[in-house]
């Protein structure tokens, strides 16, 4: 019996019957039906209806199915709360947390507990004599020091507009109505032109305020609140009082992942001389990547006499890799994903006497490869190179040397696999780098979108209309300079039928191309995002073929447009993937950024961009006649 | 034979004990590892990542059943994205996974709510697959992704872009 009742108590909890919870939220009157009493507290039900409209109305989505263990909540935040059957830990993003009783099965529904559910989705349930109520609260305040500065950092469940109740030079006092919190108290801060923090409640269960003085240091300067989005608000401080001391008043903003690799604490690099080197085979035993007031620092320590030689690839696949001969890796291989300059580190066994450390940078960064008696340091910069060398060699241990060779020799890895860790991929038309056209005098452009498909839209400018423009443009100037042209569209049409799929539209203008045999299939496009943040021209290709091509249409793009040059990348895109030719899809500016707005609205602008384009066409088709098109 | 009897009632009494400290050991917490979550930067291509704690198979959940809760962790952390504060391409809010199911070394992930409402443009479409696909990709055994649509398959979202009817993998970037 009493191995029954533990049991039941880990499972979960006794549990009592179930009861109805009746809160308002904001203007909403939530009845909560599948309520039970636990020891531990309330547990609601994911099934209440109540429950969905409330996750609705605080733009949280869950994730649950019947019979599955594990409930997802992402809140608006976004943040994924997340629960598990039978488990007292939930996780809130990076976060695990203790709850008050873990979570459980009850017929087909999961209950969870009620607190703790409402307290990621940064609410509270809170009573008065006219009933319950549930109450947005100022979640957290982040104390974040830069220098001299300090920005308090305010989150809560509701949008947050504070005002500022009195301002005199030894404190400040900001109101948040229609919050409440459970962060009362006074913290110290004592940087950035502030003491300390006080954080008070008053109001009602209704109609809280939540009021935080700040205590100033003398000089101290504050900013005006501002908000990254409804539901935070940046309080901003500077001055020149005591030493800044970043104080978290609460932790639920998750960190950047700062990985690193440890060195084998037997050997840490730059201890160990070489001469106490065992004899017999290299040993690399650790391989460690810092920050370094130019990037990232990455040390790879080995113990023992080697040779080595690197290799980088060309923009835009930036990998680089570095093969240690004569070497053992003396642990297991890693994977490490890195934070910028740097994407990844893979460090492997290729084969029995060569260690590969393969590098995945986050663009063509400066980079600098020094041997030691103990290894190899190699210093990735932040800033970007034009001309970065591409191979070198040396040697490691008693004897160091270095031969960087400035030659770019390596080319891109056309359907290759350099460095053992991913490939090209081919589309199934083809990689674009063998292709043959029947008619090599003929340019299908392909205005993107059009008819029932106006693409994006801003400022009453459509896409279709825009990519249509420069097309016939673009169309005009390669007629006159001799080429033949075909348009996927010149009209405002679907190209395969109106209200069409998605697939048929685009296999539709790659047909035209394909079926043609054309040289080149050029899609013309506009980009957009939700906010106006992004702005640039981007060059997209999708097969290894079409490398060359957008390069030499990214060189005259980015010299004679005036947008930001936001370079190649490789994707996924159908049109480019299933032409058989070379082929790229050009994302002339930012529809939704109001300076490329204002150039997209230009016919002057329009023009360049297809004098541009031409220019490219002409210049990669003399690089590259028609018998090897498609080579590097 | 009674000191028989008592040597086996003693065995299956460990038995009882080892099982219910393995049980409840099992129960207890702990991690088995980190999550890393990708997400595309707002330069439209470079990564950055976030790091999620990933729980211990639970007692009584099957190889299968933990690789299918982690992947369906994975997805849905890889569609919330980092916190607001962080500048990243993001699926549009509302966006939902749907249902998750592991076949081999693919993911399926179904989409749901507010996919389709991109802004347009290759822009956020090239940066929001791309993280998805290298966040499920990062999981043991994973190496592609296969998207299914209000649980279709499509070739692309309407209007849309990107080739969506093949498994997308991390050589597709």
């Amino acid at each position: 019996m009493t191995l029954v009742a533990l049991f039941a108590a880990a499972c979960g909890g006794v549990r009592a019957a179930e009861s109805t919870v009746v809160a308002t939220y904001g203007a909403q009157t939530l009845r909560f039906t599948h309520v039970e009493s636990s020891p531990g507290g309330l547990a609601i039900g994911v099934s209440d209806p109540a429950f969905a409209d409330l996750l609705r109305a605080t733009g949280a989505v869950m994730t649950w199915k019947p019979g599955e263990r594990y409930v997802l909540i992402t809140t608006a935040v976004p943040v994924v709360v997340s629960f598990a059957v039978g488990d007292r830990r939930y996780d809130v993003g990076p976060v695990a947390l203790q709850a008050s009783f873990a979570p459980y099965q009850s017929g087909s529904d999961v209950y969870l507990p009620f607190d703790e559910v409402l307290r990621s989705l940064n609410l509270a349930l809170r009573r008065d004599a006219t009933g319950t109520v549930l109450q947005p609260q100022l979640a957290s305040i982040d104390v974040q020091t830069f220098g001299d500065r300090v920005a308090l950092v305010a989150h809560a469940g509701a949008p947050l507009r504070p005002r500022v109740l009195t301002d005199t030079p030894v404190a400040i006092t900001y109101e948040f109505d229609g919050v409440g919190t459970t962060l009362v108290g006074t913290r110290p801060i004592n940087g950035g032109g502030v003491r300390n923090i006080q954080i008070t409640q008053s109001g009602t269960a209704r109609d809280p305020k939540t009021l935080v003085t700040v205590s100033l240091l003398p000089g101290a300067q504050h900013d005006a609140p501002r908000s990254n989005d409804d539901r935070d608000v940046v309080l901003g401080f500077s001055g020149s009082g005591a030493p800044p001391g970043p104080v978290a008043v609460a932790t639920p903003v998750p960190a950047m992942q700062a990985t690193y690799i440890p060195p084998d604490p037997n050997a840490p690099p730059g201890q160990q001389p070489a001469a106490a080197a065992p004899s017999g085979p290299a040993l690399v035993t650790g391989v460690m990547a810092q920050p370094s007031q130019t990037g990232t620092s990455v040390t790879i320590a080995v113990t023992g006499n080697a040779t080595y030689t690197w290799h980088r690839l060309r923009d835009p696949d930036n990998r680089f890799w570095v093969d240690i001969a004569g070497a053992q890796l003396s642990g297991p291989p890693i994977d490490q994903t890195q934070p910028d300059p740097l994407i990844s580190i893979r460090v492997r066994q290729v084969d029995p006497n060569t260690v590969r450390v393969a590098i995945s940078l986050a663009g063509q960064k400066q980079l600098d490869v020094s041997p030691s008696a103990t290894g190899l340091s190699i210093d990735v910069g932040r800033d970007e190179v034009a001309d970065a060398l591409r191979e070198g060699s040396g040697s490691i241990g008693s004897t160091v040397s270095a031969n960087d060779n400035a030659a770019p020799v390596t080319p891109a890895p056309l359907g290759g696999d350099q460095t053992g860790d991913s490939t090209w991929k081919f589309g199934p038309s083809g990689s674009g780098s063998t292709y043959v056209p029947r008619n090599p005098r003929l340019i299908v452009i392909d205005p993107g979108h059009g008819g029932s498909d106006v693409g994006a839209a801003r400022a009453g400018l459509t896409e279709a209309g825009l990519t249509l423009d420069m097309s016939k443009r673009l169309r005009d100037i390669l007629i006159a300079r001799g080429w033949q042209v075909r348009m996927t569209r010149d009209t405002d049409v679907d190209v395969y039928q109106p209200n069409d799929t998605a697939h048929e539209e685009l296999q539709a203008r790659d047909d035209i191309a394909n079926n043609a045999g054309a040289r080149l299939l050029i899609s013309i496009h506009v980009n957009s995002f939700i906010n106006s943040g992004p702005y640039g021209t981007t060059t997209y290709i999708a097969k290894p073929g079409d490398v060359a091509l957008a390069k030499v249409l990214r060189q005259h793009l980015s010299s004679d447009l005036g947008t930001k040059d936001d370079g190649i990348i490789k994707s996924h895109l159908y049109v480019v993937l299933h032409a058989l030719m070379p082929a790229a899809l050009i994302e002339t500016a930012f529809l939704s950024n109001p300076s490329d707005l204002s150039m997209l609205e230009s016919s002057a602008w329009r023009q360049k961009v297809a004098q541009a384009i031409a220019d490219g066409i002409d210049d990669y088709t003399r690089e590259y006649p028609a018998a090897t098109q498609g080579g590097q | 034979m009674r000191t028989s009897r008592l040597v086996v009632l003693i065995l299956l009494l460990a038995v009882v004990a080892a099982g219910t400290w393995f049980f409840l050991s099992r129960r207890g917490g702990g991690d088995t590892g980190n999550l890393t979550v990708y997400y595309t930067k707002i330069d439209g291509t470079t990564l950055g990542t976030l790091s999620v704690s990933l729980r211990p198979p639970e007692a009584g959940e099957s190889a299968a059943e933990h690789q299918h809760n982690v992947a369906l962790y994975a997805a849905v952390e890889a569609v919330a994205g980092p916190p607001s504060d962080v500048q990243a391409i993001r699926f549009p809010s509302g966006t939902r996974v749907g249902n998750v199911t592991v076949s081999g070394s693919t993911v399926t992930v179904d989409l749901a709510g507010n996919v389709a409402a991109q802004p347009g443009g290759s822009f956020g479409e090239n940066g929001e697959f791309k993280g998805l696909v290298y966040t499920l990709t990062g999981l043991p055994g994973i190496d592609a992704v296969a998207i299914t649509i209000g649980g279709k398959t499509v070739p692309s979202l309407p209007g849309g872009h990107l080739e969506l009817d093949e498994p997308l993998k991390r050589t597709d970037w």
